[in-house]
């Protein structure tokens, strides 16, 4: 009888495992779906389109790999990667440093602080594409606000859009005045949410503002700050509305970053073959830097822990 | 710690929506022509009549067809450029629709897109087969990626077909009537007629002062351009002149450079003279033996050299302006000269203008010699080499393969191309109907009335040089050939963005050209050259 019950549990335990499972795998279901129709099968088919080439927005012929040669070897996709670089690294930069000083700033004790952080995320609110052609406006070299108060200033106008140097200076000022908000905002968060503690117990122990910032302050918010830098070095790469509402890429290609290349590759020239490589490219790009700084990230926190 | 105020959220969010709702800007259509809005006047002295948008209409042509509908529960869907039910292009689409519904019994969808979005939805919808739009009023130089693709229909069966509104093809000059057409066969409903022409300022050119002076300078007499050279001196003349009397110095000339803003069909019809010439007519994209791009010729050369040696005369703002803004600053009285579209002369007429009554028009200046591409040889003309163009969208009705009325369709785009309706789009002006018919020109010409223009809120001397400017333009024996081969748009963008590239002094116009034909054969060989050769020959209408 024993055996008989020994027997007789596992299988009922055995029964309520499986049945656990079979729950599982339903309620993992819609997400496996999600990723399989939204991430897997757009790869694939992505990876299926590059391996052709397109005439009159149709499959033309097989052509293996030579969309991901012509990468190699063109000019202009090349140049479209040096604008993105430029760009991101002169946004990134600026955004991070604006962005955590104003949080810094504004998470101290002030008259009107309130209205001020309310003011400072303003443009996250806004649409990209319509910043940009605001930007046509502010920029307009003729008679534009900036110009007009450079002139009363005494400064001689700036040709925003229509010199190479100065039209990619105002798609990184138009994307630094729009994403210096976010870098502020998670900032803000991050340092509001610091122990008070251990500031007390450094001012108990007479460290000064700095070192309070440089050895408190810092140190616990690096990671948030690695974070962010993550989340804008992605979107920064992937910039596209801006330029392309401000400058259409121009002039001549000064301010072509590379999703404008790409976009203009599928939907104006319709080489979708050539289009998903260069999306391949991108890609790559991107997951190196991210894996880098998650590695970066984790050791942080492993460090922390 | 305290928390933001929900109010404080409240008043940002106001504020953003007002800012994105003030972002819009005129004239950043970059695109089927744009109507521009110029400044509001304080004093002008040559505001004597206007014309709004909607006020002038054309005749009902179509009889109601009761209950005797023949397309009775069809739907027409068109795609248009997106510019509002009083704006360029899509507007007589509205207008019409009543008359259509009632004529047909079938229903009319207006879709409007953005420029930009046009083409690659209609060509995702061709490419699908889905067949969402019936007709989309479309580029003339889409066609050779849409008879290529086998994606439209032609009208050849129901031209004659007493069933459907008539309208005249032979109406249409030869210039913009080749462009209705492809290998043989009838693609495009006549409907927008483009070419550039040359606008000046009438009042400066006639003004005594500035004559005498222009003469002690360049030694002739300040006239109309009739070459380069002498536009040149104008432009140079009047460049830093305070030409509309608010006391700042304005501009010899203005263009539309911006990359995207359509400044290389600037170069083209710029070009065409020192290109084309009587030895050689059909030559200046490519050698149709080979398919190997011609951009780089000596010719070509001279063109966007003299083009890039013009910029100095106009705003070093207009290197990032589109047409909206480059008009705007001819309709300000801030430029003395500046070729573009019909749009011009009429919107010159509009409320706003500063320049209505002192505009004058007049076919492209042209040169003294071009370069023979045949023979790679200069070639002397006797007198001036002058080269009309169709440069430009010459937007107009095409019918997809796929559409499930097809009749209806064709009814709509032929009820719009009879004639007593075109004359009127093609006086009003904010519809960017431009003319290109011999009913649209004022005799001896044409057939139209002088009053028929006026009423639109012409003023005469405008009209008349504007009529005869576009008459002369696709009457000239020899015409700039335009490119109808798939993949058009890409060898223009890449022109674009090259010249955009000399005219900022990003490359020499040399390295710009050597650039352009680089583009151009990597563009050929991944579309086949053969096959591209052999469209490029047809559409020239050379032996294979």
């Amino acid at each position: 009888m024993a055996t008989i019950a020994t027997t007789q549990i596992p299988q009922k335990r055995i029964g309520l495992v499986e049945h656990r499972d079979r729950a599982k795998r339903f309620f993992l279901l819609p997400a496996v779906v999600w990723v399989l129709a939204f991430s897997i099968f757009p790869l694939l088919y992505a990876l299926y389109n590059s391996l052709f080439s397109f005439r009159f927005g149709r499959i033309n012929e097989f052509v293996g790999l030579q969309n991901f040669g012509r990468l190699l070897t063109d000019a202009n996709l090349h140049s479209g990667l040096r604008t993105t670089l430029i760009f991101v690294a002169s946004t990134i930069v600026v955004q991070m440093i604006l962005g955590f000083g104003l949080a810094l700033l504004l998470n101290q004790e002030m008259r009107g602080r309130n209205v001020l952080r309310a003011i400072m995320i303003l443009p996250l609110f806004a649409t990209p594409v319509a910043i940009g052609y605001l930007g046509i406006t502010i920029f307009y070299e003729q008679n534009g606000p900036l110009n007009v108060l450079l002139r009363a200033l005494g400064i001689e106008p700036v040709p925003w859009l229509s010199n190479p140097f100065w039209a990619l200076v105002a798609v990184i000022l138009v994307d630094i005045w729009q994403w210096t908000p976010f870098v502020f905002l998670v900032s803000l968060a991050a340092l509001q949410a610091l122990p008070i503690d251990l500031y007390e117990a450094a001012e108990v122990d007479g460290a000064s503002r700095f070192a309070s910032f440089r050895y408190i302050t810092l140190p616990l918010m690096t990671p948030t700050l690695f974070l962010i830098l993550l989340l804008r070095l992605v979107e920064a790469f992937k910039v596209f509305d801006i330029p392309t509402s401000l400058t259409l890429g121009g002039p001549g290609r000064a301010t072509e970053v590379y999703s404008l290349f790409t976009y203009r590759t599928a939907m104006r020239f319709f080489d979708h073959g050539y289009a998903a490589a260069q999306g391949f490219l991108l890609l790559v790009i991107v997951s190196v830097i991210v894996t880098l700084l998650f590695r970066r990230i984790g050791r942080l926190y492993d460090v922390e822990s | 710690m305290r928390q933001a105020k929900p109010q404080s959220l409240v008043i940002a969010l106001a504020t953003v929506t007002v800012i994105t709702a003030c972002a819009v800007q005129p004239g950043q259509q970059p695109v089927a022509p744009a109507q521009p809005t110029p400044t509001p006047l304080g004093q002008e002295e040559n505001v004597a009549q206007t014309v709004k948008a909607g006020e002038l209409k054309p005749p009902v042509v179509a009889q109601p067809c009761g209950d005797n509908c023949p397309y009775k529960d069809q739907t027409v869907t068109v795609i248009v450029n997106a510019a509002g039910e009083k704006g360029p292009i899509s507007g007589p689409l509205y207008e019409i629709r009543e008359e259509f519904e009632q004529a047909t019994g079938a229903k009319l969808n207006i879709v409007e897109v953005p420029f930009a979005e046009h083409f690659p939805k209609l060509l995702t919808d061709f490419t699908t087969g889905s067949g969402q739009y019936d007709i989309s009023i479309a580029g003339a130089w889409w066609l050779g990626d849409l008879v290529g693709g086998d994606y439209i229909l032609s009208y050849d069966q129901w031209y004659t077909d007493p069933r459907f509104p008539k309208w005249d093809i032979e109406d249409v000059q030869p210039g913009p009537r080749s462009l209705l057409e492809y290998g043989g066969k009838k693609y495009m409903v006549a409907n927008d007629h483009d070419g550039q022409v040359m606008y000046y300022r009438r009042d400066l050119l006639e003004d005594p002062n500035h004559k005498a002076a222009f003469k002690e300078k360049y030694g002739y007499d300040l006239k109309v351009p009739e070459t380069w050279k002498e536009f040149r001196d104008v432009a140079e003349y009047f460049n830093g002149k305070d030409l509309n009397g608010d006391g700042k110095p304005d501009n010899g000339l203005t263009m539309h450079l911006k990359v995207g803003g359509q400044g290389m069909f600037h170069f083209m019809s710029f070009a065409a003279p020192f290109v084309i010439g009587p030895e050689n007519t059909k030559l200046f994209w490519f050698d149709p033996q080979t398919m190997k791009p011609l951009m780089d010729s000596p010719g070509h050369l001279r063109a966007l050299e003299t083009l890039v040696d013009l910029i100095q005369f106009g705003p070093e703002a207009m290197m990032g302006w589109s047409l909206g803004e480059a008009w705007d600053h001819f309709l300000r009285g801030e430029a003395a000269l500046t070729f573009t579209w019909g749009d011009l002369g009429a919107l010159a007429q509009q409320e706003g203008s500063k320049v209505k009554g002192k505009t004058g028009a007049a076919l492209l200046p042209g040169t003294t010699e071009y370069y023979n591409l045949k023979t790679g040889q200069w070639v002397k003309v006797d007198g001036v080499n002058r080269v009309g163009n169709t440069t430009g969208g010459s937007w107009a009705g095409v019918i997809s393969k796929f559409s499930k009325a097809p009749e209806a369709a064709y009814y709509l785009l032929a009820l719009m191309a009879s004639k007593p309706k075109s004359l009127i789009y093609a006086a009003r002006g904010w519809d960017g109907v431009d003319p290109g018919r011999f009913s649209h020109y004022l005799p001896p010409a044409g057939t139209a009335k002088i009053e028929d223009y006026l009423a639109a809120g012409w003023d005469e001397k405008d009209i008349r040089d504007y009529t005869q400017a576009y008459f002369d333009n696709f009457s000239a024996k020899l015409q700039f050939p335009y490119l109808r081969i798939p993949g058009t748009f890409e060898y223009w963008t890449a022109l674009d963005i090259h010249l955009s590239e000399a005219a900022t002094k990003q490359k020499t116009p040399e390295e710009a050209l050597k650039a352009t034909v680089a583009d151009f054969e990597a563009i050929t060989d991944r579309l086949g050259r053969e096959k591209q050769r052999e469209i490029y020959v047809t559409s020239l209408g050379l032996d294979q």
